[in-house]
């Protein structure tokens, strides 16, 4: 089980990357922390002619504190965030979440910005991102641009990337001090993939309130007004607020047919709720 | 060459790029209490020290760590942490064959040095990407606690994040700039792979893994419908990815067709038998192809009926379509992941071919024909549907 | 040395291990470790396709050299692993596939090249033509009359059936007729450490070495020697350490007959690791059962018969040496575990599918018997309106029936079931989890109680093996004692440690008669070259048998040591005792060591007519009745069933064993543990899936879900120890036990949890969404068909 034999290249600045990876001639792969990667070279799903580690980019490396956000590098790992190395925002919703994150060796190199763009359904930043309402910043040979984390996404193992385009930051915003959110997610084992993902934010001072059916096969489902589903700010017992029903309807609207995964949905994101604060 | 400090040696070795920590560790350094159990990061066996902290090594390119601290077991003889370790795990008979073990204590180091004051259930959530076949981990567990707790008690304090105090990967950012080698790779199996393509054996009985029905009106008189199937550069122009070698002769094509989803890429290279049934106005399309890479290979069958509509001078489409993948690709069960790019790839299909036929219908020529959509983000929102129906099939066809 | 701190190291002790310290610093040596001059890596061609005429492989040009394919291996023979059971039909397991491939990951050629890597590169450009034919994925369907055939020639896919009948039909008018059908999943047994080979041809002593991680090296060799046509003294096989094996690595590969055929040639060793996608997908399988089982009991639960019919999905060919028939033949004569009933019926099938061998795993057969036994069982206390434990202390066999012979005519050693089972229910405190019942959970979850008993039958010897006929049959057993210049012994024994802690346990026995220090005492074993011959480490035999051997290898030595020592004396042998590893006499003592030095170093001390073997002996052991000694447990459960997203949680597990005297309490105890791992994993994470054309759907550990540190409790154990009057010591074998029962005590206890719903699990695993399905279809009965399998899944 090992890797076809590549070329590797080492840019300093994104520049750099974005001058080889733009060549549609060859497989050109990015190489962040190689956390998904790294297991399907091995077993040769992944067939590069070149793989660019942009780990040695002291910019992705890097956290910008900015009025209203945060922007996190691409290549900060999720035990940075569960660490504390990255002062958190989010009133402990992502030191939370990333300290859930597969195992710790895996945390010790796995990259928040490798994670959302491996774009594995089940994986848990993609989520709890959505929830949260981040975004990410793309760089590419057109220039920046920027998107919400939720339409990143595009479906399974696929994200919005444009021939040359780099994934620099994931900026995520600064919570009100009475903002509330919730991290559910139904696995069979300790660090296995989620098969079902509920997270929510409510935070009343940004009149911000969302909700995120995760793990799905494809992106997640996101409610971005979410009030009538799962109630309204305020409520000391969240849960009590929320409609599983109207979550079914909306669920199956979306085309999830099958009622057991439905209903594992429906109760991820009411533990969630019930569970606010917590993962 | 590739520069790392290893047990506070410094090492400087020659190794390929795609060559992992643990194999360089292993086969060039000759340490190797290493062990490799899984190769993609899920065992644990592998984890060493990367700059302090437990990574896996299995998963880590050598060449990621250039300029980078790497501390294996045999780096560990000294350790006051992992001495304490190994005889509670002697005490405790916390090993049995003894692989998984150099692993474990790596991490579970890793556990002592950072966790103040943790129960038995955060040991346990903490080691879990270490797996052990055979002790139950009762022994390891317990070995953890009883460490975690003599320390404490003799004032010793836990460190947290084990002392890191930068960002990014561990092993990372150490080392100026690589630029690439641009050395001529090996070229894979691709002249030969198409000098053999698959066959497709005329086989009744075979059914597909997956199969998908769908059926759709145009507005045009079933004739030229059917007519249209008959032309297959058409038909698979529609499909996504795919192109001809040539014309079709005696119901008989040669083509490929390029499947790429997130990092996988899969160049299926085939041939393709068309049967047409005249009177019934039914027709089969048997596909069969060999992706060049990965020895993988899959079968598909299109079966089409071309019926009157409802209205008079419309055409009722019943399509059934149905596939099977083999070798590597097919070998997961997240199988979700794989088969929905099947999945989308099937609804591209329909929706193009909807749109050629009404094209057509609508007076249009083959050379002014809609551009086939390609497999991105426009057709996802269908692929859920389709992945839905897809699954609803399986479940209703996978049991007996 | 003190006699007191003598007896701390003998039979009965809980030493810390020897092997320990070498483990915990990286520093054992696997077979990956070994490290040769010149030596090449192998990657092998594997087929992707589970059934299909092999039409060509054709290796690149430039490259023809580095590839071995089957053409090349003129005078290698495909691998045989024949039953002597009427009507069984052999196959032939090609060494490299040419006319058919019937399974995916079967072998077609092998790549050589400078490292693992560029063997793959060179695999990768291996041309395969391949013409798929329909697989057989299905044991149940394989069996029907138009299946496609694995073996043309066999004209059905069934390797054996087998039938026994025990006046069923006086059952049949029993008040309570319980019938279920029960599955239990294809498994991996799952070492952490892999398979591997290295092998090399060594010119001085004009012998082919494999150095190999294998359970039982001696029956490598016969079966290599035999398949390459050499004769067993040019085949050496060297067994390094093993990092687990749990029945895998006692089988011949053919990837171990292609090293050694190549290694012969090539003038350079070669070595083949397994990785885990090979491991997964290709070799190691095992466990895949299909019960359809009836029980008949009267009112009081009292059992009247058991009927069943037993399937078992052999896979594509009889593996060496243990056939194809491994598990479905022994079914039948285990089914009726420790219950003495009057009536029994059972069919068996081993049936060919277009998948991996099946192989043996820790507790073979047993695991699947007691989860199909136990869980009809409780469907009967159930019917019955009793306590399971009720329904089982009415069947169990008593402890006065002992030695008891069952209605397979098993022969029971010794024991006592219904104390087992009455101290489980104590501890696990069914009366509690009754009372919390009818309280419910917060939560919502629904809280079970569950057991299980079994009986593991461990060291069975030729007369059950015989019958079988399969290549190796046991039934005696080895070891040679030999003491070194400094009155330090050397223990040599053919069975082969991969974690039972041979390297303690056995100098503990040789301690327990010598008395010699067990830091002085060294366990050589894994190397044919320099132990006696030996079936190996299976079958939980290796207390018995191999600890037999070395106590009598030990008092063999001891015999003429005390000879030595009287000499010495100067009084007659019959005036002085061994203990404590010093020959005393009357009136003064020699220790072992001047005992031993005078035998190497001073002969001139020794008397004329002195024993000339001296302080070396190889002496056998064969238990005194060889139809095994019978160890069993009782196990108790208490589940959380979250009946909205099917998680199931273990709140508490009780086990109670007994294996007679126990050697190592802290072994045994880890062998349990382990053991419970392993049948946590069948019982709720591990499953090979394949699709209907025969794609192994599990290829990593992130499709075959292992059991972690979160998912396995610490369990309470409680011992007893009833002796076995066959053995030395009493002991009996207790290496499979942990993972037989913990299926079925899990399962009753997830059915007790659902019973209000009317919700039963009759498959391994009980995966979340198999608790949903099964409680969607007792809930919703009208919205999904589940008619036709009575709400079960």
């Amino acid at each position: 089980m090992k890797p076809v034999n590549f070329d590797y290249a080492r840019p300093k600045d994104v520049a750099g990357v974005i001058s080889l990876i733009g060549d549609e001639s060859r497989v050109v792969k990015i190489l962040a922390g190689g956390q998904s990667l790294g297991p399907m070279l091995n077993m040769r799903l992944v067939q590069p002619d070149l793989v660019v580690d942009i780990t040695g980019i002291e910019e992705l490396r890097q956290v910008e504190d900015r009025a209203d956000e945060v922007g996190i590098g691409g290549c900060v790992t999720h035990s940075d965030i569960e660490d504390l190395r990255v002062a958190d925002v989010t009133r402990g919703a992502l030191p939370k979440v990333a300290a859930g994150i597969a195992y710790r060796a895996v945390r010790n190199r796995g990259t928040i910005g490798g994670s959302i763009t491996h774009a594995d359904p089940s994986a848990d930043w993609i989520s709890i991102l959505s929830a949260i309402g981040a975004t990410v910043t793309l760089r590419g040979p057109d220039g920046v641009r920027s998107l919400a984390v939720e339409d990143y996404m595009l479906g399974a193992l696929e994200a919005d990337l444009r021939l040359g385009e780099l994934l620099v930051s994931v900026n995520v915003p600064k919570l009100g001090p009475a903002a509330r959110w919730g991290y559910y997610k139904s696995c069979r084992k300790t660090g296995e993939f989620a098969h079902a993902i509920g997270a929510f934010l409510i935070d009343p001072d940004r009149d911000v309130c969302r909700a995120v059916f995760g793990a799905t096969e494809s992106k997640p489902l996101v409610v971005s007004e979410a009030g009538d589903l799962i109630g309204r700010t305020g409520e000391r017992d969240l849960a009590q607020g929320f409609d599983s029903r109207r979550a079914d309807e909306l669920i199956r609207d979306n085309g999830m047919n099958d009622p057991i995964d439905r209903q594992i949905h429906v109760a991820a994101l009411r533990r969630a709720l019930e569970q606010s604060g917590t993962v | 060459m590739v520069q790392i400090t290893i047990n506070d040696r410094q090492v400087s070795g020659e190794c390929e790029p795609r060559t992992h920590l643990a194999d360089f560790l292993r086969e060039a350094e000759n340490l190797t209490g290493t062990h490799l159990g899984c190769e993609h990061g899920v065992c644990g066996a592998c984890t060493v020290l990367v700059d302090g902290v437990p990574t896996r090594s299995c998963i880590t390119f050598a060449h990621a760590c250039e300029g980078a601290r790497v501390t294996t077991i045999e780096g560990l003889d000294e350790d006051e942490i992992a001495a304490e370790l190994r005889t509670a795990l002697s005490k405790e008979h916390g090993l049995q064959c003894g692989y998984c073990t150099p692993g474990m204590v790596v991490s579970a180091r890793d556990i002592v040095l950072r966790m103040e004051a943790p129960s038995e259930h955060d040991i346990r959530v903490a080691l879990s990407g270490n797996l052990c076949r055979c002790t139950g981990y009762v022994g390891i567990v317990r070995a953890v606690q009883s460490v975690i707790e003599a320390r404490r008690a003799r004032g010793i304090a836990a460190v947290p994040g084990g002392g890191r105090d930068r960002l990014g990967p561990a092993g990372s950012g150490h080392a100026g700039a690589v630029q690439e080698n641009k050395r001529e790779r090996a070229a894979p199996a691709e002249a030969a792979a198409a000098t053999r393509a698959a066959q497709v054996s005329r086989d009744d009985n075979w059914r597909p893994q997956t199969t998908l029905e769908d059926s759709f009106t145009v507005s045009h008189p079933p004739e030229v419908v059917w007519d249209f199937f008959g032309r297959v550069e058409e038909v698979a122009a529609c499909l996504p990815g795919a192109s001809l070698q040539g014309a079709a002769e005696d119901g008989h094509v040669e083509g490929q067709i390029k499947v790429k989803v997130g990092p996988i890429s899969a160049e299926f290279q085939g041939v393709a038998d068309i049967t047409r049934d005249e009177t019934a106005k039914a027709g089969t399309i048997d596909g069969a192809g060999k992706d060049k890479r990965s020895n993988s290979a899959t079968r598909g069958r299109i079966r089409y009926v071309v019926r009157e509509g409802d209205r008079p001078g419309e055409t009722l489409v019943e399509l059934s379509i149905g596939y099977t993948l083999s070798g590597v690709l097919a070998q997961f069960s997240r199988s979700g992941l794989v088969q929905d790019v099947a999945g989308r790839l099937i609804a591209v299909f329909v929706q193009n071919l909807e749109a050629r036929l009404n094209h057509e219908a609508g007076g249009g020529t083959k050379e002014t024909a809609p551009e086939s959509a390609a497999l991105d983000a426009g057709s996802l929102m269908s692929s859920v549907v389709i992945g839905q129906i897809k699954q609803f099939f399986a479940r209703l066809l996978g049991r007996r | 040395m003190a006699i007191a701190e003598v007896e701390k190291q003998g039979v009965g002790v809980s030493m810390l291990r020897k092997e320990d310290d070498r483990l915990l610093r990286g520093r054992g040596q696997f077979v990956g470790d070994v490290r040769l001059a010149g030596m090449k890596d192998v990657a092998f061609v594997r087929s992707p396709i589970a059934h299909a005429r092999v039409k060509g492989v054709h290796p690149p040009e430039d490259l023809r050299s580095q590839v071995v394919t089957a053409a090349d291996l003129e005078g290698v023979k495909p691998i045989r692993a024949v039953s002597g059971l009427a009507g069984f039909k052999p196959s032939d397991q090609p060494v490299l596939a040419f006319e058919k491939v019937r399974q995916v990951g079967e072998l077609l050629a092998m790549c050589v090249a400078d490292t693992r890597a560029a063997a793959e590169d060179i695999a990768a450009r291996v041309e395969l033509d391949l013409e798929e034919l329909p697989a057989v994925h299905d044991m149940i369907a394989a069996r029907d009359k138009d299946a496609p055939l694995l073996h043309e020639d066999w004209g059905d896919n069934v390797f054996l059936e087998t039938f026994v009948d025990v006046n069923i039909e006086a059952a049949f008018d029993a008040p309570i007729k319980i019938t279920r059908e029960i599955k239990t999943a294809r498994q991996s047994m799952a070492p952490m450490e892999g398979r591997g080979t290295v092998a090399y041809w060594d010119k001085r002593m004009e012998q082919l070495v494999l150095i190999s991680g294998s359970q039982m090296p001696h029956i490598v060799r016969t079966g290599l020697a035999e398949c390459l046509g050499l004769g067993q003294h040019q085949v050496r096989i060297v067994s390094p350490d093993v990092g687990g094996g749990f029945g895998y690595k006692g089988i011949l590969l053919p990837e171990d007959i292609c090293l050694g055929w190549y290694a012969m040639r090539c003038g350079h060793p070669v070595r083949w690791i397994e990785d885990r996608r090979e491991h997964l997908t290709a070799g190691a399988n095992c466990r895949e059962h299909h019960y359809v089982i009836t029980a008949y009991a009267d009112r009081d639960g009292k059992l009247r018969g058991i009927d069943c019919e037993a399937t078992v999905d052999s896979g594509a060919y009889s593996s060496y040496p243990f056939s194809a028939c491994l598990e479905a033949a022994q079914v039948a004569s285990i089914l009726p575990g420790p219950y003495d009933f009057p009536s029994y019926r059972c069919r068996t099938w081993s049936v060919a599918t277009n998948k991996c061998p099946i192989l043996p795993y820790r507790g073979v057969a047993r695991t699947g018997v007691c989860y199909a036994l136990e869980l009809v069982l409780d469907a009967v206390a159930r019917e019955a309106g009793l306590e399971p434990h009720e329904v089982r202390l009415k069947n169990l066999v008593q402890p006065d029936q002992m030695p008891f012979d069952n209605i397979t005519r098993k022969h029971f050693d010794s024991g006592d079931y219904p104390e087992a089972l009455q101290r489980a229910i104590e501890a696990i405190d069914v009366k509690a989890i009754r009372e919390r019942q009818k309280r419910g959970e917060e939560n919502g979850r629904l809280i079970g109680v569950g057991h299980s008993i079994y009986c593991e039958q461990g060291a069975h010897g030729t007369s059950v093996y015989s019958g079988w006929g399969i290549p190796m049959v046991p039934g005696h057993e080895q070891a040679t004692a030999r003491m070194t210049p400094d009155g330090g012994l050397e223990l040599r024994v053919g069975v082969h440690s991969h974690g039972q802690s041979m390297e303690t346990t056995l100098p503990q026995i040789a301690h327990e008669i010598l008395g010699i220090d067990i830091s002085k005492i060294k366990l050589v074993h894994g190397d044919t070259e320099y132990t006696p011959y030996s079936t190996g480490s299976w079958g939980s035999r290796c207390a018995v048998m191999a600890g037999g051997a070395v106590a009598a290898a030990s008092r063999d030595v001891a015999s003429r040591a005390r000879k030595i020592g009287a000499h010495l004396l100067q009084v007659h042998v019959d005036d002085v005792e061994l203990v404590g590893g010093r020959v005393k006499g009357p009136s003064g003592s020699v220790s072992l060591e001047e005992i031993a030095h005078t035998w190497y170093r001073l002969p001139q001390n020794l008397p004329d007519d002195v024993d000339p073997r001296g302080l070396e002996g190889t002496v056998g052991h064969k238990p005194k009745r060889d139809t095994g000694t019978f160890s069993y447990a009782a196990h108790a459960a208490v589940v959380a069933v979250d009946p909205e997203n099917g998680d199931i949680e273990i709140l508490d597990y009780v086990i109670v064993e007994d294996g007679g005297k126990l050697i190592n309490p802290m072994v045994v105890d880890g062998q349990i543990y382990g053991g419970l791992a392993q049948g946590i994993g069948t019982a709720l994470y591990e499953e090979m899936n394949f699709d209907s054309s025969g794609q192994p759907l599990a290829s990593t550990f992130a499709d075959y879900l292992l059991p972690g540190p979160t998912e396995v409790p610490a369990p309470r154990l409680d011992h007893m120890e009833t002796v076995s009057p066959y053995t030395e010591f009493g002991v009996k074998g207790i290496g499979e036990g942990g993972a037989i029962a913990p299926p079925a005590a899990i399962g009753n206890a997830v059915n007790d949890a659902l019973k209000d719903l009317g919700a039963e699990l009759v498959r391994t695993p009980m995966t979340p969404r198999r608790v949903l399905e099964a409680i969607f279809a007792a809930t919703n009965a009208d919205s999904q068909d589940h008619s036709d399998r009575g709400g079960r899944t």
